[in-house]
């Protein structure tokens, strides 16, 4: 048996072959933040529009403001664009646009094919209906035809794990089952194009899992996708390229790890230096700190030395550097180690808290390091994303450090593993009376 | 997997967003109008199947809604002018069977208006959300109207038994006008929906609007001869039609041809003027309320 390792690409096209399928140039979209003066705003458009004048929406009027401001991409078959950016960055906006549901007030979008949006899980799900007629009425309302419903009936039922509850009124649904159900619907259209915003936060971990996998089947048959998620690991867990929107500008686009690592350090780390497997933290002021203060993230050897490249199965230390600006007791450390990337390792690989080793430490003030001690490194071979969360006993947070990334290199020897097991062989000599017999 | 992206969608025509008035390119609009008319047939029918069991479903009486308000009218009225309070003049049929007959399509022609502004409403966060053909939403809640009638249609029959109402071929001509009847509170609904979204006044003011319009239709009364009072009900566009209904389904003499024609042929020209404004204004709709 051999086992072929799934491709990350549309294998047997060059990148510029592939078809254009959606085409956003120079679009520009503004609102309005008052809502009399916005309503007011919208009738005035209706009026303009329908004597077919010119809007001139290129100008702001009073209390107006760009929303989106010149943006441009382009998405061909098979690719996965994440869009990056903090609330009202525009994301959602810009989905709009390109689903057609809003025109633009500059530019133009070009699309070559049928878009589903997954903005709109159980979109027109009527509570007293039955699981049955609200897939009818959803799927209907997402473009497909009743002969392509019955086709997918059983596939989105399979999918949405409802069966049982299939005849039931949906107001009878656990929440977790109608958002199943919902993107069943959703994803079983069977779109070109399939818009993603934020609704992969539904349902739990193993659902969760499972629509990931989806996805990435979906993407690997050539649909294209742009996903929209707070969470920058999904999207380096599902985009190669990535856009990162702020204030309706389009800061920088590319490969989704520059993408995210440059949001990040907007986000969450301004002046954090990223070396590989390490990150050095600036020291905060007295009034910013909770207390204590995460300065450095690294691997160190047995020698402790800081580890540039970390290799399966070696033994190492885990260190938090920390800064107490006071004495304090009962310190503790949580990590959780998510794999990046990849088609089934979503989610948490690791979780390790030294509450639940019951090891607390009494820091004084100063310049400490937290060291954990692993034997041997367990991780396989990947990126990983980690968690670090510095705690005083099990309430009160001193500072988290969101996503810590490394790399864990190969030593060779692991291939198709899902652990490293530390191991030693030996040959022993057994007297007759041990035998099995 | 079974079911593959079609890839011969991939070489069907582009769809291009611009800024642009869609007025701008009438042969483009014409097109996508009739193609999203015709897209939206099945997905109008599924939520008016939607609509409609989840109505009754979630009812006790049902179906008897539809006879409730004509006879309580019925009742009402005729016993004001039995007691000569209310002197409604010679009717062409007996006053209770008019009464129920006029409110029953007086009725129908209400839910029409009033449809499409409650529909466009309700599916506020659907339409914010997903790009369908916006028709379909309408098309659903004629298709209810009509529905609505069809029930209401038993107690009419009901009616002509009971009090033995005579009737001439022309009663095959009714359901004509009655076409007639719905189109024009579906054109005066459909205009106002988009606005119903942004401004909850609409909703308001067609609750108030409707009672004082049907003061000034003949549905109680016979229509008036004289007087400013006739002068308004004759200028009522709702009059000639349901007028023409009631005539064609009893004594077969049409009063108003002229007023008929006229109104049915503004109706059926405002209606295609009324959906092109419908298309181009939801886009800016859809833009000021959030998903």
């Amino acid at each position: 048996m051999t086992l072929m390792p799934l491709p990350t690409q549309v294998p047997d096209l060059e990148p510029d072959d592939r078809p254009v399928v959606i085409s956003v140039e120079q679009i520009s979209k503004k609102f309005c933040r008052k809502l009399r003066q916005s309503l007011a705003y919208g009738v005035q458009d209706i009026a303009t529009d329908l004597v077919g004048g010119t809007r001139q929406s290129d100008r702001l009027r009073k209390d107006e403001f760009w929303a989106l401001k010149d943006i441009s991409f382009q998405l061909r078959r098979g690719d996965a664009l994440g869009l990056v950016g903090t609330n009202g960055a525009g994301k959602s906006t810009l989905l709009r646009i390109i689903s057609g549901l809003i025109k633009p007030d500059t530019g133009r979008v070009v699309i070559q094919g049928r878009i589903a949006p997954l903005i709109a899980l159980g979109a027109g799900f009527n509570p007293i209906l039955t699981g049955r007629e609200n897939i009818y009425a959803n799927m209907s309302i997402l473009g497909l035809s009743t002969r392509e419903i019955k086709q997918r009936f059983d596939e989105v039922i399979e999918f949405a794990e409802i069966s049982d509850a299939i005849d039931s009124p949906v107001q009878t649904y656990s929440s977790g089952m109608a958002a199943r159900l919902g993107f069943a619907c959703a994803i079983y259209v069977e779109p070109e194009i399939l818009l993603i915003d934020e609704v992969l936060a539904v349902g739990d971990t193993r659902f969760k899992a499972k629509c990931y996998r989806r996805l990435y089947e979906l993407r690997r048959q050539g649909v294209a996708f742009i996903l929209v998620n707070h969470n920058p690991q999904a999207i380096l867990n599902t985009c190669d390229e990535a856009i990162y929107l702020n204030k309706g500008t389009l800061v920088s686009s590319g490969a989704s790890e520059a993408i995210v690592t440059q949001y990040e350090k907007d986000l969450f780390y301004n002046g954090a230096e990223r070396h590989p497997n390490q990150m050095i933290f600036p020291a905060k002021a007295a009034a910013d700190s909770m207390g204590m203060d995460i300065r450095l993230l690294c691997f160190r050897n047995a020698q402790g030395e800081i580890l540039p490249s970390l290799i399966v199965g070696k033994p190492m230390s885990f260190c938090v550097g920390v800064y107490s600006h006071d004495r304090f007791s009962g310190v503790t450390l949580h990590l959780k180690i998510s794999k990046v990337g990849g088609e089934d390792n979503i989610g948490t690989v690791l979780y390790l808290s030294g509450e639940n080793d019951n090891h607390f430490f009494d820091v004084p003030q100063g310049e400490h390091e937290i060291q954990l001690q692993l034997p041997y490194l367990g991780l396989i071979p990947g990126s990983y994303t980690m968690l670090v969360n510095l705690k005083r006993d099990s309430i009160y947070t001193f500072d988290v450090v969101a996503s810590f990334r490394f790399t864990v290199l190969s030593d060779g020897k692991i291939n198709q593993c899902r652990f490293y097991q530390p191991r030693s062989w030996e040959l022993v000599k057994t007297s007759p009376d041990n035998t099995l017999h | 997997m079974k079911h593959l992206p079609k890839r011969s969608n991939l070489k069907s025509a582009p769809v291009i967003h611009t800024p642009e008035s869609l007025l701008r390119h009438p042969r483009q609009l014409a097109q996508t109008m009739w193609h999203d008319l015709l897209a939206s047939r099945e997905l109008a029918w599924r939520l008016m199947v939607r609509d409609i069991s989840a109505q009754y479903r979630q009812s006790f009486l049902g179906f008897l809604w539809a006879f409730i308000p004509p006879v309580v009218l019925a009742v009402g009225f005729t016993l004001a002018s039995e007691s000569e309070i209310f002197q409604p003049g010679a009717t062409d049929i007996p006053y209770p069977a008019y009464v129920m007959f006029s409110t029953s399509l007086w009725q129908s022609f209400v839910e029409a208006v009033n449809g499409p502004v409650q529909a466009v409403v309700q599916a506020k966060p659907m339409l914010a959300r997903v790009n369908f053909p916006r028709e379909a939403v309408i098309l659903a809640k004629v298709g209810e109207v009509f529905f609505n009638f069809t029930i209401k249609f038993v107690l009419i029959v009901g009616l002509f038994v009971w009090y033995q109402i005579p009737v001439t071929w022309t009663v095959l001509l009714a359901p004509v006008a009655l076409v007639h009847l719905i189109l024009l509170g579906t054109l005066v609904g459909t205009l106002l929906s988009p606005f119903g979204v942004l401004y909850q006044d609409v909703s308001r003011g067609l609750t108030m609007v409707t009672s004082f319009w049907l003061f000034l239709t003949p549905v109680v009364y016979p229509v008036p001869e004289q007087g400013t009072f006739g002068t308004l009900v004759r200028f009522n566009p709702v009059t000639p039609l349901l007028v023409t209904v009631r005539e064609l389904a009893t004594t077969g003499i049409i009063s108003q041809p002229v007023g008929f024609w006229l109104v049915s042929i503004v109706t059926i020209l405002g209606l295609f003027v009324t959906w092109v404004a419908f298309r181009l204004a939801m886009p800016y709709v859809v833009e000021r309320v959030s998903s």
